[in-house]
């Protein structure tokens, strides 16, 4: 009888059993091969640093060096078992052409320099170091052979002044373990020595990568990095660690493991609900056999091993096949890290995979245990009656005949408040839905806006000026840049700012580098996470970096040498800053208190002025100033994030529409099979399929428009704080996690997040759930047949 | 072979035309005919009940001619209107609106209350103002002997009560024809006399009923029997209007055996 009772239930329920197995093979499907992809993914990019030799600490440094005064304090520093300086000849994009394509509006700073030979080496895409570049050839990062379309034997022309042009041939590509992806925004490029000195002789700005290699790089990168920053040692560029370089090469191919992880566990989610519909539609049915078998003696065990039998063996085929269908969807989802990481060897790809299809098999049996407890309760008596199991009406009542509702919206409220439980899995699904569509949205919408370099510690200004501090003569440009903005009649308002180096006392007692912008910080402000700009020579605004780093608080005292001596300043605000490291300071003190570092301006012209003609003119008048339109700065600064973000945004909106598209169609789809004989009776009384479509589409449409609000709510707070951990993550470092040190705040359009997205939204799972409801065999009134 | 007794109407009672009219009903499922070309009239106001031995099809026959089911060839003319002739929005409404249903099972809404159930079909067909249509749908109920359980859930009631719900929603649209598939089948002796006596009053004020039953006793409450076997009507008993009188016991027990002589000898 047993057997009998499975054999007839799944004969009955194809389509339910084939829509429980597949959603729950495409969850382990995607478990499987997310976790596929994050083990090849840790695996190859552990193993390309490894094999690379990568620096533990990378500084960058766009300045004058005395190699000689690095190496004597890097010989006498214990910790330092090897320091290397590479020259990086950075050009223009402008001057950069490939394959006859000039390289303007790319977002890389492309540098040449010569391979190194016995660290931080390059390798090619088999693996094989490249150390050794023939005259006349180049070597290029593996990215633009990916983004470009670039193959062996195209060209890469470098333009300079006078009309120099050099060619160099495609000799191959290789993978660069610290500026790998698209993500670490600058790119080298190799040529051989005699190339790169004649390249120097007429054209580019030298900088140089100073790598450190430590004994310890576990535990003394901190320690390290401070000494170097105390000792004063060559320090204009940004800084980075083993860590962040590791984070550059997982977090594009990591974040796409972990988008689709958060989509196998939701259909994980959506599949045990629809498991559970089937048990409770398919005991409903059975129950007569059920109180037979029970009032005959059979113990609960015996009805129990029935199910766990029907459903194991569900679970077991799903989890095989999806498996199955795992490990051979993870190369290709690791396809674009194959190519810049190289591939991986070992068990693990396989192994870990399949660790996750077995505990997601444990999970679905607990849960079929859960839903069995049932029966250890059940008596004969309430078995054979009628509606007794996983009928119950629970929770407040909806009347039919005080409605004032049309009827079968009414009915479809009825039923969502009858089964509160069934129908809050599938809010979750609708809220998790809008969230991934609202998060990246809003990012994209925030980091697109005007106003959103205000965040990022530059004021909403239309054109910004920096000139480098090389000597007195500066002094004088700069005045003279002052006095020329002053006198355009173009310029509608203009702030000059001198930014000087310090060394800040933290709350430990450390003392560590500062750079403090002085001038008028009232004019084209930047946007104060918290508290407001300094007005006079004895308060200071600290980046949220930088803050952190102090172990202040906005309100304390801070002690800062200034002119040889410390002194107390109020910190009165804190910004978000991701320019030069991120550690910056505002002030207003005098010019001549600390090391002048740079000047820069910020200025907006008056309407109708041109602003690439503006720069072009300020280029011309004043040699030594590099003007920048504010309107690239996102793509200058944020470029490969930027544009991950966009691409981010538009995935998954379509990936979320799936989603929400597919778990409402499976879910209306059980929810059908499981309302079958009401749905009969309904027809039965005649009350039309257009009537039961209503109320379906109620249930639906009312969930989903909680679920909205609940989602577009937590992305504009938890997917906020999240972009934010990611933006701590990219240019703070690991350390900076969780500090509070990103607090950037979603600029989004109403109009998209409000109207755009919930229509998209809604109109998908209309479509869905009508489209479920025409699929649906029709259930007819044959089913109360007696005869 | 046909019985044929004399008509006795009750005083409130009349009948008239055919409000059914079948004609060469067939009914296939794949290779398999159910029902081989059935011919049938039940005048307005009359009591019918169709009998067979299980499989002659009578089920299939009620489905056919009640517009829940499309025959394969064949015509249906309920008061005026050809089933086969309509869309299943139309069959729909026809059944929401001019038919009532009563099954043996207890087909009743699990999410809605006893009161609920019964005036689902009436807001749906909207043909009065809902608080004229609940207060119909109490009266039922109070006139069924439920009216106390109209705030109940269906797992608060007993069969027989719920087979009384089950009556109230299918007169709740005030049906030319009521149609009922085993109504007493799944009820003990009592109840299913209770429900018979509910089904005699309410053909006693006018309603056609036609049922489909397996239980002597309930023919012998109608005025006619037609006794199917293997697709095709074989013979029809005309048992007459049952008058209760002086004994209504006795005048039921008298009928209930004419009955089962009669179906014993279409056995033979």
């Amino acid at each position: 009888m047993l057997l009998r009772m499975v054999g007839t239930d799944v004969r009955r329920n194809v389509t339910v059993t084939v829509t429980l197995v597949v959603l729950m093979m495409l969850s382990v499907m995607m478990a499987s091969a997310s976790a596929g992809l994050l083990a090849r993914l840790a695996g190859a990019g552990d193993r390309l640093l490894t094999v690379a030799d990568a620096p533990h600490v990378g500084q960058m440094h766009a300045g004058p060096l005395d190699e000689g005064e690095l190496a004597a304090w890097a010989g006498q520093r214990p910790d330092v078992a090897h320091h290397q300086v590479q020259l990086l000849l950075g050009v223009d994009n402008a001057q950069l052409i490939f394959d006859g394509v000039p390289q303007t509006d790319s977002i890389q700073q492309n540098s040449f320099v010569v391979a190194n030979t016995e660290r931080d080496l390059f390798t090619d895409l088999a693996g094989h170091r490249v150390t050794d570049v023939e005259s006349g050839t180049i070597w290029l990062p593996v990215i633009y052979r990916v983004e470009n379309g670039l193959e062996p034997g195209a060209t890469v022309t470098v333009t300079g002044p006078e009309g120099y042009r050099q060619h160099f041939v495609i000799a191959g590509f290789f993978r660069d373990a610290i500026m790998n992806t698209g993500i670490a925004s600058s790119k080298r490029l190799a040529i051989s020595a005699a190339d790169l000195a004649e390249l120097q002789a007429h054209t580019g700005t030298s900088e140089y990568l100073i790598s450190f290699w430590l004994h310890d790089p576990a535990g003394g990168t901190a320690a390290f990095k401070k000494a170097y920053l105390d000792a004063g040692m060559p320090s204009i560029g940004p800084m980075l660690d083993s860590s962040a370089f590791r984070l550059f090469n997982m977090i594009s191919e990591g974040l796409v493991a972990a988008v689709v992880i958060l989509a196998a566990v939701l259909l994980m989610i959506v599949g045990l609900l629809c498991l559970r519909l089937s048990f409770l539609a398919a005991v409903h049915t059975d129950q007569r056999e059920i109180g037979v078998l029970t009032a005959i003696g059979v113990p609960p065990g015996g009805i129990k091993r029935i199910y766990l039998t029907k459903y194991g063996v569900i679970g077991l085929c799903a989890c095989v096949a999806g498996l199955v269908g795992g490990w051979a969807l993870a190369p290709v989802m690791s396809r674009s890290l194959a190519v810049y990481l190289g591939d991986v060897e070992g068990p693990a790809p396989w192994l870990v995979p399949a660790v996750v299809a077995v505990a997601v098999f444990g999970v679905i049996v607990l849960f079929i245990f859960s839903l069995l407890r049932r029966f250890n309760t059940l008596s004969a008596v309430e078995a054979l009656r009628a509606g007794s199991v996983g009928t119950r009406s629970a929770g407040p009542r909806l009347s039919l005949h005080r409605s004032v509702l049309p009827t079968t919206i009414t009915m479809g409220l009825i039923d969502l408040v009858k089964r509160p439980v069934m129908y809050l899995l599938l809010l979750v699904v609708f809220a998790v839905s809008a969230f991934i569509v609202v998060v990246p949205t809003s990012a994209a919408t925030t980091l697109g806006a005007p106003s959103f370099p205000t965040q990022m510690g530059v004021g909403e200004a239309d054109l910004a000026l920096n000139l480098q501090y090389v000597d007195d003569t500066t002094a004088a440009e700069f005045s003279a840049a002052v006095d020329g903005l002053a006198a355009d009649p173009d310029v509608a308002e203009f702030v000059a700012l001198t930014s000087t180096r310090h060394d800040l006392t933290t709350a430990e007692g450390e003392r560590t580098s500062l750079f403090v912008a002085n001038g008028d910080h009232l004019t084209l402000p930047v946007t104060y996470a918290d508290g407001r700009a300094p007005v006079n020579d004895r308060e200071i605004a600290l980046s949220l970096l930088a803050l952190a780093d102090s172990g202040h608080r906005v309100g304390d005292t801070v002690t800062l040498d200034v002119a040889g001596r410390p002194r107390e300043l109020l910190i009165v605000g804190s910004y978000q800053d991701i320019t030069n490291g991120g550690k910056t300071a505002r002030a207003m003190l005098p010019a001549d208190s600390g090391d002048i570092m740079w000047y820069s301006f910020a200025l907006t012209v008056r309407p109708g002025v041109d602003i690439d003609t503006k720069a072009a003119e300020y280029q011309q008048a004043w040699l030594s100033i590099r003007p920048w339109k504010m309107s690239d700065f996102t793509a200058q600064q944020l470029g490969p994030i930027s544009r991950q973000i966009n691409q981010a945004a538009a995935l998954s909106a379509l990936v979320a529409v799936a989603l929400a598209v597919l778990m409402t169609a499976m879910f209306t789809r059980m929810l059908l099979a499981g309302d079958n004989t009401q749905i009969a009776i309904q027809r039965g009384i005649g009350v039309s399929d257009s009537d039961i479509r209503v109320q379906y589409l109620t249930r639906i449409l009312v969930v989903l428009a909680l679920g909205v609000p609940i989602g577009i709510g937590l992305a504009l707070t938890l997917g906020q704080s999240m972009f934010n951990l990611m933006f701590e993550g990219m240019f703070g470092g690991i350390g900076y996690l969780f500090r509070g040190t990103s607090r950037i705040e979603f600029i989004t359009s109403p109009a998209l997040t409000a109207l755009a997205l919930p229509a998209l939204l809604i109109t998908a799972v209309a479509l869905a759930t009508v489209a479920s409801f025409r699929t649906i065999t029709r259930t007819g009134v044959a089913s109360l047949v007696t005869e | 072979m046909t019985a044929t007794t004399t008509r006795t109407l009750h005083p409130h009672a009349t009948i008239g035309r055919p409000i059914l009219s079948a004609r060469g009903v067939t009914k296939s499922f794949g290779d398999t005919t159910v029902l081989h070309g059935v011919d049938l009239d039940v005048a307005e106001g009359e009591f019918v009940s169709v009998m067979g031995p299980s499989g002659s099809g009578k089920s299939t026959l009620l489905y056919a001619i009640s517009g829940m089911d499309a025959p394969t060839t064949g015509t249906v003319d309920v008061a005026g209107t050809e089933l086969t002739t309509l869309n299943r929005k139309e069959l729909s409404r026809l059944r929401l609106t001019r038919m009532g249903f009563v099954f043996q099972q207890i087909h009743l809404l699990k999410n809605l209350s006893l009161l609920d159930n019964v005036v689902l079909p009436a807001h749906l067909a909207g043909s009065a103002p809902r608080a004229e249509l609940n207060r119909r749908a109490r009266e039922l109920m109070e006139r069924t002997g439920v009216g106390h359980l109209a705030d109940h859930d269906i797992t608060q009631a007993s069969g027989g009560q719920l087979q009384r719900v089950g009556i109230c929603r299918a007169l709740i649209n005030q049906p030319r024809i009521l149609f009922g598939d085993e109504p007493t089948g799944a009820l003990d002796s009592t109840a299913a006399g209770e429900i018979m006596d509910i089904l005699t009053e309410l053909n006693n004020d006018g309603t056609t009923v036609l049922l489909v039953t397996h239980d002597p006793a309930v023919a012998a409450r109608t005025d006619r029997l037609v006794h199917l076997r293997d697709g095709l009507i074989e013979a029809e008993l005309h048992l007459g209007r049952f008058t209760p009188g002086a004994d209504p016991v006795a005048e039921l027990r008298r009928r209930q055996l004419q009955v089962q002589d009669w179906l014993a000898r279409r056995d033979l």
